[in-house]
Order: C-alpha cells, then structure tokens, then sequence
C-alpha cells in the first residue's frame, strides 16, 4: 500500500514538473519573487546587528541559523503542500472536490499530490545558502551524525508547517473560504524566524505548546549551538507526529462534512 | 444480484436560509435559520449489469444529488445504496475501483498537460495493466476520434474536443459502472452524435453499466433501452423507453411564420383533427401539434402551405419537462397511463 503510495507520488510529481516546464517564465519569475521577499527579512537581521554585538546573548549568526533552518522547513511545506491554501476556493467553492472522491485513493493524497509549487524551490536554496553559511561561521563540525539530524529537523519542521496548515485549511469544509484562518494562523511563523528569548514569555508558550513552530527553528537550532533547550530540539519528530495524529483525525471528520455542490 | 440496489434512498441538505440585507446578513451569523430541504424522497431501484439506463428529470428534481450518492461523493441521509456489494461512501477505494464517471460541468482531466498524461496516470492509479492499456487506449483513439487531440494541452481544447477526451477517461481503465452526468450538455449534434456511438458501443461489447443523465432525449433514445424518471425526489416511471415514447415522445409541435393567411385554413384544420391539434394560431404565427407516427411533417407543411405563404419554420422535440408534466396529468387522468391510448390525449 505504502509503496503503491510511493510509486504514485513520483507520477504525479513527474506530470508536475513538466507543468512546471510548460510555464518556464512563470518558474522564474515565482522563485525570484520569493527569494526577494525572504532576502529583505534577513536584511533586517543584519542592519540590526550594525548597531548592537549580540541580541539576549545571541550573535548574528546564531540567529541566522534560527532563520534558515525555519525557511527550510516552510519551504518544504510550501513546494510539497501548497494545494492545502486552494482547497477551499479552488476544490470545495467550485465541486472540484468531487473529482479528487472519485478515485481509489485517499482524497488527501490526491489533493496534495496535485501540485508542486515552484514558488518554493527559491526559498528553499536561500534557506540552504544561510543554514550552511551560519553553521560554517559558527565553526561548528557537524559530522555525518550532525548533517542527519539536520534533515531529521527540517522534514520534522516541514511536517509541522503542513499539519497545521491542513487542520486550519479542513476549516473548508464549514466556511468553504478558509484563506483568512489558514493565513491568520500561519502568519504566526514569522515569530519564530528569530529566538524565543528576545520576546515576551507568552509568545513563547504560544509558539511552543500551542502553535509549534519553535520546533522549526528555535528548539533544533538550540541543538547546534547550546543555548539551553537542548533536550526540548529532540521533541521536534514526535511534535510533527502528534500534529499529523491530529491534522488527519480532523480532517476525517471535515470530510464527512462535505456537500459537494448544485450541479 | 443486481449491480446497484437502491432502497427507499432519502437526501435532505440543510440550508441556511440567508436574510435579506446587510442588517440580515449580520443577524444570520449570530442567529443562523436553517431549513431543510429534501432533494431525493425514499426512492427505489435496482440495475442489472450490463445495462444502459437513462435518469432523467427536470432541473432540480433530484438527479445530481441521487449520481452523488450512487459514486460515494454524498452520504445518504437515511435508505441503501450497494453498489457491486458495497456502500459507497464507506468503501470508497473498493467502489471507485471498478467505476467511471463524466460530470459534463467539470473536468477530470489536467488542465495544462495533453490528455494522453492524464490517461497514463489514470493508468497508474487503477494499476492497469500496460497491454490492456494500450489497446483501450486504441480503440477509444479511433472511436472517439483522438488521435490529433490526445497530445494537446487540455486548456487549448475545444468543448467538444475536450468532452471527447473525457469519456474517453472515464472508459479506459475498464469500469464496470460509469455514470455520466449531462456528458452532451452544450456540444453539436456531430459531437453528440460521435458520443453517443461510442457509448452505445462499448456497452453493448463490454456489458459495461451505464446511467446517463441527460436533458436530450434524443441522447437517451439512442443509448438507453430503460429509463428512470425522477421529479420532485420521486421517481415517477421507471420502464422501457419504447413505452414511454409510444404514449409521449411521439408529438412533435411545427412553429410556422406565415402571411397572408387565407380564413379557410381553420376550416382546413378543422377536417385534420385526427393528426393536428392547433395550439395557438395568430395572423403571423400558428404552431401545430402533430403525431410523427400518423403524418410526417413535409404532410403538415403540406396541408398548410396553399392558404398560407409559409417564411419560416422550425420543429421542437417534447423537452423533458413536458413529458414529466404529461406523465403527471395522465397519471391524474388515468393510473394506468402506459396502456392508456396516446391518441385520446386531451389538449
């Protein structure tokens, strides 16, 4: 069953890139504007540091490696998961659902095997470029065991994003347009690109027992560079199973909620 | 063991009902009013393998909602559907393993990769076999026409061209079931024509099921030897079309646009009774009503034609909603309608 998964999946990301082939500027132009986007905020970053030597004991690079592993991991979600945004508008509105309850397979694969958003692979390079860059600065010898965990953390983080993103984008289901919550919750992230100690207690709390994303960037980051929540960057894998536990059980209840449409 | 056993089947959606305004739209979110509405009422069939059946009905009486729940997209309120031994919406992988279906308003095809992929992935999700595959993928080529279009982008396609290409989809993966939801809607009669063939076609060699809904009866005339007709989330007739079309489907109404009409033509159509029944006539305009198994229409024109200059015509076929209305009425008239001589039909 898993492999048949598996074999699928490849098929449909081979259709997808010859999508992506089809609209050759569109890929330039998406992965461009993305990457524009993200250099600003690392920007911000450095003229920061012009000013000051550390932030709460953190050095510009220390902070640099919170900020490319969470593009990671979100970059991750949004190349591999971006169908969640549109199920609302684009599959629930217009009964395009239906299509996707027509075949022998889950309906949630389908959705999330339909598309490949290239507007990702941008990000995910810039997020490669500092990561590595960070690390290398920071002098820090990761060996074979360091660059695994590093993957763990980011698919684990990438998981995080997507599960979220589908239990606020099940929300389809009743309010058919979901765009403003998923978008609502998801904007939360931005508070995680930097570490928890510079804010108040309670975004803390919220980013790491409500809204996980600190399990993204701040908690596997805490793992490189020791700064006292060691134990906690562990937890990431089993924070982005639980979610999914979740996300799934959620959206198994949403789908029994679907309506389909008039004609 | 019939191939789909439906029981006393009943669907009621819940709607909000919206207040006016924007001071209503504003109550409506603290104090939302629902009333339910029932679009299928308890209804009763089976279908046997190998059968093509007709589902007809006019707008909104129950057709779309009673496809839903026969492919597993809606869950029933209360009653059964088995389909092949399963219940849809339970067994969703087992029962949409073995059925194909068109929705004539939406595709099922990817809208920027050439059909051809879509079929190939098709291919995949079903696990059908590359040999079996490929041979379908002939026949259907030829049949339905594709060769030149199976390699464009689907959103460079035409209607027709792009309708073509989906039964075609529906098909290749060797359904036992395929639905098809209004798969004409909006196409010429060539396209039609080329659609209906090749449905005929491949149920009768391959015995696959299939239901047609559809609001050309010309569609169901072609392909269908039985018809279900639903109104009103009920069904109303449920028989052979032959039946139905002997007592009903046999009139045909001539709109005439005429001048200088000469007064012995009430007198004419006077003598005709037995053929015509005059529906309405103006100095400009008559229309008539006639039975195409007693007269053909070059005879009406003909009878016509000397106390009128005739400057256009243009023949109707009975829509659906008049034939649901004329089944209603003989039902009044008479229980049993089928036997009923057409003939005696009152205007």
């Amino acid at each position: 069953m898993l492999f048949k998964y598996i074999r699928l999946y490849i098929e449909f990301f081979k259709q997808n890139i010859k999508i992506m082939l089809e609209y050759r500027a569109d890929f330039i132009i998406g992965a461009m504007a993305s990457l524009f986007m993200q250099m600003s905020g690392i920007f911000f970053v450095w003229v920061i540091f012009k000013n000051v030597t550390t932030l709460q004991g953190w050095t510009f690079y220390d902070i640099t490696l919170v900020y490319g592993l969470l593009m990671l991991s979100k970059s991750l979600n949004h190349i591999f998961f971006d169908n969640l945004w549109v199920l609302g508008p684009q599959y629930i509105r217009q009964g395009n659902f239906d299509t996707l309850l027509l075949r022998p397979i889950s309906p949630l694969f389908h959705l999330i095997a339909n598309r490949l958003q290239q507007d990702g692979i941008g990000n995910f390079l810039l997020g490669l470029v500092i990561t590595v860059k960070s690390l290398y600065e920071l002098n820090l010898n990761l060996g074979i065991k360091g660059v695994a965990l590093i993957i763990l953390f980011v698919v684990s983080g990438g998981a995080i994003f997507a599960a979220i993103n589908l239990i606020t984008a099940t929300s389809s289901f009743w309010v058919v347009n979901s765009y403003h919550l998923i978008w609502t919750v998801y904007s939360v992230n931005e508070f995680a690109l930097y570490p928890l100690n510079i804010y108040h207690k309670a975004i803390g709390i919220i980013l790491t027992w409500v809204i996980p994303y600190a399990f993204a960037s701040f908690y596997p980051a805490n793992y490189f560079i020791h700064k006292g929540y060691e134990q906690l960057s562990f937890i990431s894998p089993i924070v982005a199973l639980v979610l999914w536990v979740i996300a799934l059980r959620v959206w198994r209840f949403g789908i029994k909620n679907y309506t389909s449409t008039g004609s | 063991m019939a191939i789909i056993e439906v029981n006393d089947l009943y669907k009621e959606y819940k709607i909000n009902q919206k207040k006016e305004g924007v001071l209503g739209a504003i109550g409506n979110i603290f104090y939302p009013r629902y009333i339910s509405k029932v679009a299928v009422n308890k209804i009763n069939f089976s279908i046997e393998e190998g059968e093509a059946v007709g589902y007809i009905g006019a707008n909104g009486a129950g057709k779309s909602t009673t496809i839903k729940m026969l492919t597993g997209i809606l869950t029933p309120t209360s009653g059964r559907v088995l389909v092949n031994g399963n219940i849809p919406y339970k067994h969703r992988v087992k029962n949409n393993s073995i059925i194909g279906a068109v929705f004539g308003q939406r595709t099922q095809m990817w809208w920027d990769l050439p059909p051809i992929e879509t079929y190939k992935l098709i291919q995949k999700i079903y696990d059908v076999p590359k040999k079996q595959f490929d041979e379908n993928l002939s026949t259907f080529t030829e049949l339905l026409d594709l060769k030149e279009l199976i390699k464009i982008p689907v959103r460079q396609l035409s209607l027709g061209q792009k309708m073509r290409c989906e039964i075609a989809a529906a098909f290749i993966h060797d359904p036992k079931i395929v639905y098809l939801d209004e798969p004409t809607i909006g196409l010429d009669i060539m396209v039609k024509d080329k659609i209906r063939n090749f449905i005929k076609n491949i149920n009768k060699k391959r015995s696959v099921t299939v239901i047609l809904t559809t609001h050309d009866l010309q569609d169901i005339e072609e392909v269908c030897k039985r018809v279900i007709i639903i109104d009103n989330g009920q069904v109303v007739y449920d028989g052979k079309i032959e039946e139905i079309k002997n007592s009903l489907g046999k009139y045909r109404t001539v709109h005439f646009q005429v001048k200088n009409c000469s007064n012995n033509l009430d007198n004419v159509l006077d003598t005709q009774k037995e053929y015509l029944f005059e529906v309405s006539k103006s100095p400009y305009d008559i229309q008539v009503k006639f039975d195409r198994q007693k007269i053909t229409a070059s005879e009406v024109m003909n009878i016509i034609s000397p106390y009128c200059d005739i400057m256009d015509l243009t023949i109707q076929e009975p829509s659906i909603e008049s034939i649901v209305r004329d089944l209603y009425r003989k039902q009044v008239d008479n229980n049993d309608f089928i036997k009923e001589n057409a003939g005696n039909c009152k205007y």
